[in-house]
């Protein structure tokens, strides 16, 4: 997805009550998060069970999160989801990238991307992938979502190889 | 000192401040102990509690926020002490009850014994005190009274046979009387 777009959607979600924006970093949304760095709102953590632990922290008092992860990273938090956000019902909004989208992505990515939508289904985690066309969209359906304290995922493919 | 008194001296000495305690015995036993709107206690996600507790913690500067963590708890999210002592909340007070085993899953020992916690605290930006009686506890309570966090309390503790009941409470009213109780304060 464009630099600029990646910019927009940082800013959209940010103007619309999303305040803390915490993660391990992902190359598929660099300039979403570069731009999170610009208005000093990224938290970088070691583990992603951890973004995911001061996320709820947060939620717990009345401040909206988002928390951005790889995919790998996704797989490392299936326990904490269950057990922590999921068991106390504590709204967020999970930024996944995409790994493995593209059959030619490096191999150590092939199985988990193609087990993403499994998972998120096995989670019962409504998701939805981001566009170029449709962003702000899906943005305003998370949005939505966190208002009426749930979780739920919003996803970007990885889409170029570098 | 078996965790239960660390517990019931820790909880007279903090008052009416927040405490996010970790899964597990320590949970059952603060449940058991003082139950209270300001406790949350995390019953899965072990490790966690202390990064919880920074949430907490950036968005309550004018509480001292206190996390209840076991030795256990903290080895599997060291990466907690480098981000608390990255962001340096001033506001947090990190109470490890070490008894040097996984005593709420049959008493496997930790590492504790045979390496420095407060040396990786110290140089992860925190001051550490440690206490192993009831008194020095009391002290430690004391000191860190003006100073500055992030503070990590090791409170060194014996295995005990005492097991506290099950936290009978409904998560998400864990959850809602825990978020109300930060409203107020």
């Amino acid at each position: 997805m464009k630099a600029l777009i990646q910019k927009q959607i940082f800013d959209f979600l940010f103007n619309n009550g999303v305040e803390n924006f915490i993660g391990v970093p992902d190359s598929t949304m660099k300039h979403f998060i570069d731009q999170g760095f610009k208005k000093n709102k990224i938290i970088i953590t070691t583990k992603e069970e951890e973004s995911i632990g001061i996320a709820v922290g947060m939620s717990l008092s009345q401040s909206n999160s988002l928390v951005f992860m790889q995919n790998a990273g996704f797989a490392n938090s299936l326990s904490t989801i269950t057990s922590l956000v999921q068991l106390y019902q504590i709204p967020m909004i999970f930024l996944i990238g995409w790994r493995g989208f593209l059959k030619s992505d490096a191999p150590e990515h092939t199985k988990i991307g193609k087990i993403q939508p499994i998972l998120l289904k096995a989670l019962s985690l409504e998701s939805k992938i981001l566009t170029e066309k449709n962003w702000k969209a899906s943005c305003n359906w998370a949005l939505k979502l966190i208002k009426e304290k749930k979780s739920c995922v919003l996803i970007l493919k990885r889409d170029f190889i570098d | 000192m078996i965790r239960k008194e660390a517990i019931i001296t820790a909880v007279k000495k903090i008052g009416n401040y927040p405490v996010i305690s970790a899964n597990g015995l320590i949970s059952r036993d603060l449940f058991e102990v003082c139950d209270r709107n300001t406790n949350f206690y995390m019953i899965g996600s072990m490790g966690l509690a202390s990064s919880i507790g920074l949430g907490v913690a950036l968005k309550n500067t004018k509480k001292r926020i206190f996390v209840f963590d076991g030795d256990g708890n903290i080895l599997m999210n060291l990466g907690s002490l480098i981000t608390i002592g990255t962001i340096k909340p001033k506001n947090l007070v990190h109470i490890i009850f070490d008894n040097n085993s996984h005593e709420s899953t049959g008493g496997q020992p930790t590492a504790t014994n045979k390496i420095q916690l407060t040396k990786i605290a110290k140089s992860a930006n925190y001051r550490v005190f440690q206490a192993k009686t009831k008194n020095q506890l009391i002290k430690v309570f004391q000191k860190i009274k003006l100073i500055q966090g992030p503070i990590m309390v090791i409170v060194k503790i014996e295995k005990g046979k005492i097991v506290s009941k099950r936290i009978n409470i409904e998560p998400t009213k864990i959850k809602n009387r825990f978020m109300n109780s930060l409203g107020k304060q």
